[in-house]
C-alpha cells in the first residue's frame, strides 16, 4: 500500500468505527468504540510515519465539499503532529474500552463520536488548503463540544459546554478571518500557493493575518487571556476525552501557529517573535500559578496544559525572534539558538502530550474508582490503586520538568537556547532573554509545587473520604492504556533520540526559523548525548538515568548489607502526634492548606475571596463557639477580562431588543428601510 | 563593631564548672560496666555519654521548674557545655525532662512521648512534684508522680530544684 492510500484508510476506519459503535449491542459498545478509536489513532500514526518518511502527495477530493472540494497532503511537519495525535488516540482508545465499560461517559452518542473527533484532529494537519483546514477545524470543534457535553445532566457540564462553544467559535471566527484575508490577498487557496505568495503581501495584510491567526490558534492552545474555556471544559469532559483534548487538540493550536505564521507567512518582523514570547510567558506563569492553587485534580491538569502550551509558545517566540535577529548571511549563534528553541518546542510538545495523556487517564481512573476529583477528598490511593498511583507519579514527574521526567528535555533545550543566544543578539535580545529564563525557572519551580501537591495530597497519606477508602483499580484495559502512555513517557525521558530522525526532516522544512542558504543551521543531534549545534551545551538523559539507577541500586545494596551486619532492634512505636490523640485523616495537609502560602505570596494576582468568621459564646468573647474559614479562587482573567465584555454585550443586546416589539408592521418597515439603504449604498 | 566591643567588655559570664560529686550515684564509667544493674542512676545508658538531646515535658507543673530548666540553658549555667541540649520533638531526643505532677489530661500524652523517644533513652523527673507529687499530692486532677506512669531513670529533688542540681544530674548522664 502506498502512502497515498493511508488517508483513505484513515477515513475508512473512522467510518467503520462509527457505524460499528452505532450498531453493536450496548454490552459490546465500549469495546468497539475504544478499539475503533485506537485503530483510527494507529492509522494516524501510520500516516504520520509515511509523511515523515517521504511526505504524502496531495490528494484532491473535488466532490467532497461544494465549490472548493477537499485537498489533503502531508509534509514532515504534518507528519510530526499526526504521529503525536495518533499516539495519544491509541492510548486513549484502549483506555476507553475499560473506562466506558465501568459506566463512565458510556452513552452511545459520545462513544460513536469519539472516533470522529480523533479523525477530525488527524485531518487538520493533513489539510492542504484553506477550505479543508477550516472544515476539519470546525468538525473537530463540534465533535469535541459534543464529547464535552457527554454528561450533560450535570449543570457544571452544561455551563462548561456553553463556555467552550462560545470561545471555540470566537477562535474559529478569528482563524477564518485570518485565513480568508490571507487567501484573498494571496489569490490562492492551497497552502503551497499561499506560501509562495506570502512574501509579496503588504506588511499590513501580513500583520492582520498574523494577529487574527495567533488569536484564533492561541485560543485553541489555551493562551492567556483566551484560555478560560480550557480549565472549564477539560475537567468536565469524560477522562479519555480530557486526555484527547489536553494532549491532542491543544497541540493543533500550536500546529496552526507553526504552519500559518512561521511556515506560510514566512519570516516575520521581530515583534512577531516578541508577541508570541510575551503571550507564552504570561500563559506559562499564569497557568502554573492557577495549577499550584487548584484543588480539583482535573482542573489542575488543565491549567498545567495551559502552562505547557505557554512554554511551547515561548520557545516558538524565541525561535522567531532569534531568527529575525540572526540574518541569513552566515551561521550565527543566534541562528543556532533559534534552531535549538524550535527543537525545544517540538520536543516539549511530545513530552507534554505523553505526560498529560497519562495524567488525565490516571485522573480518570481515580474518578472512576471514587467519583471524586477534589484533592481534599482523596488520599491514600497509593495502597489501594498502585497501578494508577505509579502512572500518575510518572506523569507528575514529567510535568515537573525535572531530570528523568519527560518534560525535562524540552525545558532544558529551551533554557539552553535562551542562555547561548545571549552574546549574539543585540540590546533587545539581551534584555528579553534573561527575563525569559526567569519566567521558565519560575514556571518550573511552581510546576514542581503543583505536581507535588497533586501526587502527595491525592495519592499518598490516608484517605480523606469514604469513597477514597473504598477505591479499587479499574481493570486491564485502563491499565493498558495508562501503561502505553507511561511507556511513551519513559522513552521520551530517557531516549529523546527517537525524535531525532523526525526532527531532522521537519526542521529543514521550516526555513523561516532554521534559516536559508549560508545561515541554515542543522537540527540538533539528540543522540545518547544531546549536542547542540553552534553551542557548547551537551547533556545525556540516558546516561543520567543509568547513573541514577546505579546510584539507587548501590544505596539499596549498602543499606541491605548494613542491616544484615547489624540487625537493628525493631520496635513498633505509635505515630507521633505531638502527644495528642491518634492522628486522623483530618490532621493531614490538604491541597488547600498546601497551596495556602503560595496563595498568600501571589495574593495580588490570584485575588482569592477569603472569609474568616469567629463566633464567640455570648458569655465571653474569649470562648470561641464556632470558627469558619472559606476561601474561593476564581480565574481572575475570567472575572476581570470576560465579565465586563459579557456585560457590555448584554447591554447592547438589550438596546437591540427594544427594536423588537413583535409587531409585524415594524419588521416590514425594517425590511423596506434595509432595502433602501442597500440600494443607496449600491448606487 | 559595638557588638564585638561589648562581647570583649563582658567577657565570659558562665559560672566555672563545679566539681562533679556524683552524689548518690556511681560515675557513668562504672554504670557502663554494669548495664544489667537496675534502678537509680547506675542504669543510665552509656550510649548517651558525651551528648544528650533532651525533650522537656510539662506533665502538670506550676512552671517553677520550667524557669529553673530555662536557667540551666542560660549563659550563666550553660548546660550545653556539658553536652546537654534541648530539642523540639521526642523524635529528636535521647531523653526527657519531666516536670510537675502527672495530671489526668497529660497522662496519655506523657506515655506517648516516652514511647516516641527512641531507645536508649533516659527519663529524668525534675522537681518534688515529679518525684512524689510534692505540693499537689491528693489533688483531684492528679494521677500520681512520674514514676507511677512511666519508668524513671533519674530524679532531681527540690521545689523548684536549683539549676546546679539539674545540671548535676545531666552531667551524670553525659559524663562531662
Ligand atoms: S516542684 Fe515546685 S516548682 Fe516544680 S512544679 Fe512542683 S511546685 Fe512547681
Amino acid at each position: 500500500m502506498s502512502a497515498a492510500h493511508l488517508p483513505a484508510l484513515l477515513g475508512g476506519l473512522t467510518l467503520a468505527a462509527c457505524l460499528g459503535a452505532a450498531a453493536v449491542p450496548r454490552r459490546a459498545l465500549p469495546g468497539v468504540a475504544g478499539a475503533g478509536t485506537a485503530l483510527v489513532g494507529a492509522a494516524g500514526v501510520a500516516c504520520g510515519v509515511a509523511a515523515l518518511d517521504r511526505g504524502i502527495e496531495p490528494i484532491e477530493l473535488a466532490g467532497a465539499l461544494p465549490l472548493a472540494g477537499l485537498r489533503l497532503a502531508a509534509d514532515a511537519t504534518s507528519g510530526l503532529f499526526l504521529v503525536l495525535i495518533g499516539a495519544v488516540a491509541v492510548a486513549a482508545g484502549i483506555y476507553t474500552a475499560g473506562y466506558a465499560g465501568r459506566g463512565h461517559g458510556s452513552a452511545r452518542t459520545p462513544l460513536v463520536l469519539l472516533p470522529v473527533f480523533v479523525a477530525a484532529m488527524l485531518a487538520v494537519p493533513l489539510a492542504a488548503s484553506v477550505t479543508t483546514f477550516l472544515f476539519f477545524w470546525e468538525l473537530m470543534a463540534l465533535a469535541s463540544l459534543a464529547l464535552v457535553l457527554a454528561e450533560q445532566r450535570r449543570p457544571a457540564v452544561r455551563e462548561a459546554g456553553l463556555a467552550y462553544a462560545v470561545m471555540t467559535h470566537l477562535g474559529f471566527v478569528a482563524v477564518l478571518v485570518g485565513l480568508v484575508v490571507f487567501a484573498a490577498a494571496a489569490g490562492a487557496e492551497e497552502f503551497g500557493g499561499l506560501g509562495e505568495a506570502a512574501a509579496g503581501l503588504s506588511p499590513a495584510t501580513r500583520t492582520a493575518v498574523f494577529l487574527c491567526t495567533v488569536i484564533g490558534f492561541g485560543s485553541k492552545a489555551g493562551l492567556v487571556p483566551l484560555h478560560a474555556w480550557l480549565p472549564r471544559a477539560h475537567p468536565e469532559a469524560p477522562s479519555q476525552v480530557s486526555a484527547l483534548m489536553s494532549a491532542g487538540m491543544v497541540n493543533l493550536g500550536i500546529y496552526g501557529v507553526v504552519r500559518v505564521d512561521l511556515d506560510l507567512l514566512g519570516p516575520g518582523p521581530r515583534w512577531w517573535g516578541l508577541a508570541l514570547l510575551a503571550a507564552g510567558a504570561a500563559t506559562a506563569v499564569y497557568g502554573v500559578l492557577q495549577a499550584a492553587v487548584a484543588t480539583d485534580l482535573k482542573r489542575l491538569l488543565a491549567y498545567s496544559t495551559s502552562e505547557n502550551m505557554g512554554l511551547v509558545c515561548v520557545a516558538l517566540g524565541v525561535a522567531a525572534l532569534l531568527r529575525a535577529t540572526a540574518g541569513n548571511d552566515e551561521p550565527t549563534a543566534a541562528g543556532a539558538a533559534a534552531v535549538v528553541a524550535l527543537t525545544a518546542a517540538f520536543v516539549h510538545l511530545f513530552g507534554h502530550a505523553a505526560f498529560k495523556c497519562l495524567g488525565f487517564l490516571a485522573a480518570g481512573s481515580v474518578l472512576a474508582a471514587t467519583g471524586r476529583r477534589d484533592l481534599d477528598a482523596l488520599g491514600g490511593l497509593a495502597r489501594r490503586m498502585p497501578t494508577t498511583t505509579t502512572a500518575f507519579g510518572i506523569a507528575a514527574l514529567g510535568a515537573c520538568g525535572l531530570p528523568l521526567g519527560c518534560g525535562f528535555i524540552g525545558e532544558w533545550l529551551l533554557v539552553q537556547s535562551l542562555v547561548h543566544a545571549l552574546p549574539a543578539g543585540g540590546t533587545l535580545v539581551a534584555l528579553v532573554l534573561p527575563l525569559t529564563v526567569g519566567v521558565v525557572a519560575l514556571t518550573a519551580g511552581l510546576g514542581v509545587a503543583a505536581m507535588v501537591k497533586a501526587f502527595g495530597v491525592g495519592f499518598l497519606a490516608r484517605p480523606r473520604s469514604e469513597e477514597a477508602e473504598r477505591a479499587v483499580e479499574g481493570g486491564p484495559a485502563m491499565a493498558a492504556g495508562m501503561g502505553l502512555a507511561a511507556l511513551a513517557c519513559g522513552v521520551l525521558a530517557v531516549a529523546p533520540a527517537v525524535l531525532s530522525p523526525a526532527l531532522g526532516r521537519v526542521l529543514p522544512e521550516l526555513p523561516a526559523v532554521t534559516g536559508q542558504g549560508a545561515g541554515a543551521v542543522p537540527a540538533p543531534d539528540l543522540d545518547t548525548v544531546l549536542r547542540l549545534p553552534g553551542t557548547s551545551g551537551a547533556m545525556s538523559p540516558g546516561l543520567l538515568a543509568v547513573g541514577v539507577a546505579v546510584g539507587i541500586v548501590v544505596a539499596l545494596a549498602a543499606t541491605h548489607w548494613r542491616a544484615r551486619r547489624r540487625p537493628a532492634p525493631l520496635r513498633d512505636a505509635p505515630l507521633w502526634a505531638c502527644g495528642g490523640a491518634a492522628p486522623t485523616a483530618r490532621m493531614q495537609y490538604t491541597a488547600t492548606s498546601f497551596a495556602e502560602p503560595l496563595q498568600r505570596v501571589f495574593d495580588g494576582i490570584l485575588r482569592p475571596e477569603v472569609e474568616f468568621a469567629v463566633t464567640p459564646y455570648p458569655q465571653s468573647s474569649y470562648l470561641v463557639e464556632r470558627a469558619s474559614y472559606r476561601s474561593r479562587l476564581r480565574d481572575v482573567v475570567e472575572s476581570v477580562f470576560y465579565r465586563p465584555v459579557l456585560r457590555a454585550i448584554s447591554a447592547a443586546a438589550a438596546v437591540v431588543r427594544r427594536a423588537h416589539q413583535g409587531s409585524i408592521h415594524a419588521y416590514l418597515a425594517y425590511g423596506a428601510l434595509g432595502l433602501v439603504v442597500a440600494l443607496l449604498v449600491a448606487m | 563593631m559595638g557588638l564585638v566591643a561589648s562581647i570583649r567588655r563582658l567577657g565570659r559570664i558562665a559560672e566555672p564548672a563545679p566539681p562533679t560529686t556524683w552524689a548518690g550515684a556511681a560515675p557513668p564509667d562504672q554504670a557502663s560496666k554494669h548495664p544489667e544493674a537496675g534502678g537509680g542512676a547506675e542504669a543510665l545508658p552509656a550510649a548517651l555519654r558525651g551528648s544528650l538531646q533532651l525533650r522537656h515535658v510539662d506533665a502538670g507543673s506550676c512552671n517553677g521548674c520550667e524557669i529553673e530548666i530555662g536557667a540551666c540553658f542560660s549563659p550563666v549555667y550553660d548546660a550545653e557545655r556539658y553536652g546537654a541540649r534541648l530539642v523540639a520533638s521526642p523524635r529528636h531526643a535521647d531523653g526527657l525532662l519531666v516536670t510537675g505532677v502527672v495530671t489526668r489530661n497529660m497522662t496519655d500524652a506523657l506515655r506517648d512521648t516516652v514511647a516516641a523517644t527512641p531507645e536508649p533513652r533516659v527519663v529524668i523527673a525534675v522537681g518534688d512534684c515529679a518525684r512524689d507529687c510534692g505540693e499537689f499530692a491528693g489533688a483531684y486532677g492528679v494521677v500520681g508522680a512520674v514514676r507511677d506512669v512511666v519508668p524513671v531513670d533519674a530524679e532531681v529533688p527540690g521545689c523548684p530544684p536549683p539549676p546546679d542540681a539539674i545540671i548535676q544530674v545531666l552531667r551524670q548522664v553525659t559524663g562531662r
